[in-house]
């Protein structure tokens, strides 16, 4: 503040108000800038960056073979700073119940920490930003030809598979494809709206009971029936928004498990084991970012710069990649942030649950899981140094995240 | 208004659908037959198939197209989905595969444990959580703001089996308070009536029942509340600051009225909303939460209860617990959504 006032005279002016010659400044680099400046993103840059480096430098220069790692005369050992004539060793965080040095697992058990929240957060943002985008994209575009075509196949197909199977004949799956795409590809001002209707439930009605009734009559019943609500439905003039509302209900059916429970349910499914806990904490996160990209996508295309894009004529897929995609970026980095200290914590959670790395595998949740039993013993120690290292990684990734959506949306000031 | 409930009424069978789809297929695709599971790995071949037959495992999964083929039109039906499907509608569970007993009943017992934990922990956060929030806003940037918002920011970055370990340390076995973990003294003699155990103590005027309940809730309520409690604190203050920049909220300060009037009549009633909101989503996590806090403190309800079966592998219970929690979490979330659009008549749903 002080320098500022001293710089305030009369041969300065000039060059501080001279605006036209500001050095030009990147969203980025004006976001580093917000960021460093800001406490919550220098703590948080702090503690990320340790636990990042620290993490690194663990795992490839100091090594570690937890399948040999056992000495039962150092049992539970209390922490010692100094070699005493009961332990010779230094033990910073003290020992287990089979006598490790909690101290190196803890600084080991980081890597794992660190390959469950990146790759989870991956599995997440890319399967979940693909489906916002697609959704948030044909929700406010008119579809193109090809992709109308494609859709009308997938709606009737669906069906057509359901209904091949039914009566045992793939060639149904063929012909409901066959009269999607032709029911797509067809103006609709050939025949009014009630006539295609017509057209096509009829059409698919033949189609579907016709090669059915080679299995029997029940069957060719169900799959006249099938046919006719396909030919019905790639007849309405359907929007993109059936490509969004599809996928949003998905993301809707996601949503209604708490988290955790559908984490831990599909781990049970799958069975124990950090690789599988990464999929399931993946999949779990996948609905979040679909549903903030297609938010971001739904204003970003209000913008006149893609207005002004369409206008001169630049094709849907470039819109999409070149001006929709750059623009969604900011909130998908603070929820990818924020994402990494709750993937970190529910592998945790499933580590501790027995669900997650398997022992003897250093993992702060699975070391939790071990030693807890031995706390009525007084063996603090063995729960207290991995529970800390969670919640450090947690905190420094939240700060960071906090910090990051401050520093990426400067409209919001709270 | 109407059509917005009547849509989220319609949406709501269907989402049920979705989630118990969801439920059936996690757990047909467990590797592993759960007639032998319950049988044994020596178990006669047609014990086997009798068993197979009497869970309906010999089905097909979701449509039968032989029995159509054959003309019958009922049996196209008659698959494991749907027999799963018209079992729930009756209120039928199915038994443990472990010990013949039926899931309903079990549950009937281990649900008001969970909820009082959950209710409790929930009541917690909410008494703390929302003048502590207030507070925050109204002296923002002075030191009780920066430490509560450093502690909220802990709180949502504590692992809560953490936390539980450590306060059975500390509370439970260095100092002695509180109990380690369960319910209540196996040597009460509290006559359960409701099975929620505060309700009983009060209503068969047991006294020392009451204490030791509320001893044995202490630790696990405080654990869970935790999280909940940080997030109400931050969304509490973030809201109220936004109100308090309103021009109405200078108006109410110029005409000459007490802060305190200021704050709870004319700032907190508008920035209530978005906490209601997050208080319903909370509700619903605490319920997958308790999986954890259950875990930790031996507490008998249905999260210790799902995850001992997932260790065991006793998927009738898995399903059901599951099934009841993520319904419960709809429901709640129908329930927020709803109360929004009455709170907020500016809210118009189209």
């Amino acid at each position: 503040m002080a320098d500022h006032l001293d710089s305030t005279e009369p041969e300065n002016e000039f060059e501080h108000i001279d605006f036209a010659v500001r050095e030009h400044r990147s969203l980025w680099g004006d976001a580093w800038r917000r960021l460093i400046s800001s406490r919550t993103g220098r703590v948080g840059l702090v503690i990320v960056t340790f636990f990042l480096v620290a993490t690194i430098l663990t795992h490839f220069f100091w090594e570690y073979d937890p399948k040999t790692d056992l000495d039962y005369t150092l049992k539970l050992k209390p922490p010692n700073l100094v070699p005493n004539e009961d332990v010779e060793s230094i033990h910073p965080f003290g020992t287990d119940k089979l006598g490790r040095d909690i101290f190196r697992r803890v600084a080991h058990g980081g890597w794992n920490s660190l390959r469950v929240g990146i790759i989870a957060v991956t599995i997440s943002l890319l399967t979940g930003g693909l489906l916002g985008l697609l959704a948030g994209f044909y929700e406010s575009m008119p579809m193109s030809a090809v992709t109308r075509a494609l859709v009308a196949a997938a709606m009737s197909g669906i069906l057509g598979a359901l209904a091949a199977w039914i009566a045992g004949q793939f060639i149904i799956l063929i012909l409901f494809v066959a009269l999607g795409v032709v029911a797509a590809v067809w103006p609709s001002f050939l025949a009014g709206q009630k006539a295609r209707y017509g057209v096509f439930g009829g059409a698919g009605m033949v189609l579907g009971a016709a090669p059915a009734l080679l299995s029997g009559p029940f069957p060719a019943l169900v799959c006249g029936f099938l046919g006719f609500v396909s030919g019905v439905t790639v007849a309405t003039s359907f929007r993109g928004s059936v490509i969004s509302s599809t996928i949003m209900r998905a993301m809707d059916i996601l949503l209604a498990f708490p988290g955790i429970l559908l984490a831990i349910a599909i781990v049970a499914m799958l069975g124990p084991g950090l690789d599988k806990g990464m999929i399931a904490i993946g999949i779990v996160g996948i609905p979040a970012y679909a549903r903030l990209v297609r938010a971001a996508v739904l204003s970003v295309i209000q913008q006149e710069y893609v207005t002004a894009a369409l206008s001169i004529g630049v094709g849907q897929a470039r819109i999409l990649f070149r001006h929709v995609l750059p623009n969604t970026l900011s909130p998908i980095t603070v929820q990818a942030t924020m994402g990494l200290a709750s993937a970190i914590l529910w592998a945790g959670a499933l580590g501790f649950l027995g669900l997650g790395a398997i022992p003897p595998e250093p993992e702060w949740g699975a070391m939790l899981g071990d030693s807890y039993r031995f706390l009525t013993t007084g063996a603090w120690w063995a729960v207290f140094f991995p529970g800390v290292a969670i919640m450090l990684a947690v905190l420094g990734f939240n700060l960071l995240g906090d910090g990051l959506r401050d520093a990426l949306d400067p409209r919001l000031q709270n | 208004m109407t059509r917005y409930v009547v849509r989220r009424l319609v949406e709501l069978p269907l989402t049920l659908l979705g989630v118990t789809l969801v439920i059936f297929m996690l757990l047909r695709f467990i590797p592993g037959d759960p007639a032998i599971a319950m049988l044994g790995e020596h178990a006669a071949k047609e014990n086997v198939e009798r068993i197979r037959e009497q869970l309906g495992l010999n089905r097909p999964l979701f449509l039968d197209r032989e029995a159509l083929a054959e003309g019958d039109a009922a049996g196209f039906f008659d698959s494991q989905y749907l027999r799963y499907v018209g079992r729930l509608l009756h209120g039928d569970l199915g038994d443990s595969i472990h010990r013949r007993i039926s899931i309903a009943g079990e549950l009937k017992q281990r649900f008001p444990a969970t909820a009082e934990l959950a209710l409790s922990s929930m009541l917690l956060a909410i008494l703390i959580g929302v003048p502590v929030g207030i507070l925050s806003a109204a002296r923002r940037n002075s030191a009780l703001d920066l430490v509560s918002m450093f502690g909220s920011l802990i709180g949502v970055s504590m692992p809560i089996f953490w936390l539980g370990l450590m306060e059975i340390m500390l509370f439970a076995v260095l100092l002695g308070w509180f109990p380690v973990g369960g319910r209540i003294d196996p040597t009460s003699d509290l006559n359960t009536v409701t099975n929620f155990y505060i309700i009983d103590s009060i209503i068969t005027n047991n006294m020392p029942a009451l204490v030791d309940t509320l001893k044995h809730l202490a630790l696990p309520a405080i654990a869970l509340a935790t999280i909940p409690l940080a997030i109400i604190a931050r969304m509490t203050r973030s809201s109220m600051l936004e109100v308090l920049q309103e021009d109405y909220i200078r108006t109410a300060h110029a005409k000459g009225l007490r802060e305190r009037v200021v704050l709870s009549r004319h700032a907190l009633k508008n920035a209530f909303l978005p906490v209601i909101t997050i208080i319903g989503l909370q509700t619903g996590s605490l319920l997958a939460g308790a999986i954890l806090t259950e875990t930790i403190f031996s507490w008998p309800g249905i999260g210790k209860w799902t995850y001992d079966a997932i260790l065991g592998r006793d998927y009738p219970i898995v399903q059901s617990g599951t099934l009841l929690i993520a319904f419960i979490f709809v429901f709640v979330n129908l329930l927020v959504d709803l109360s929004y659009a009455f709170l907020d008549p500016r809210i118009r749903y189209e």
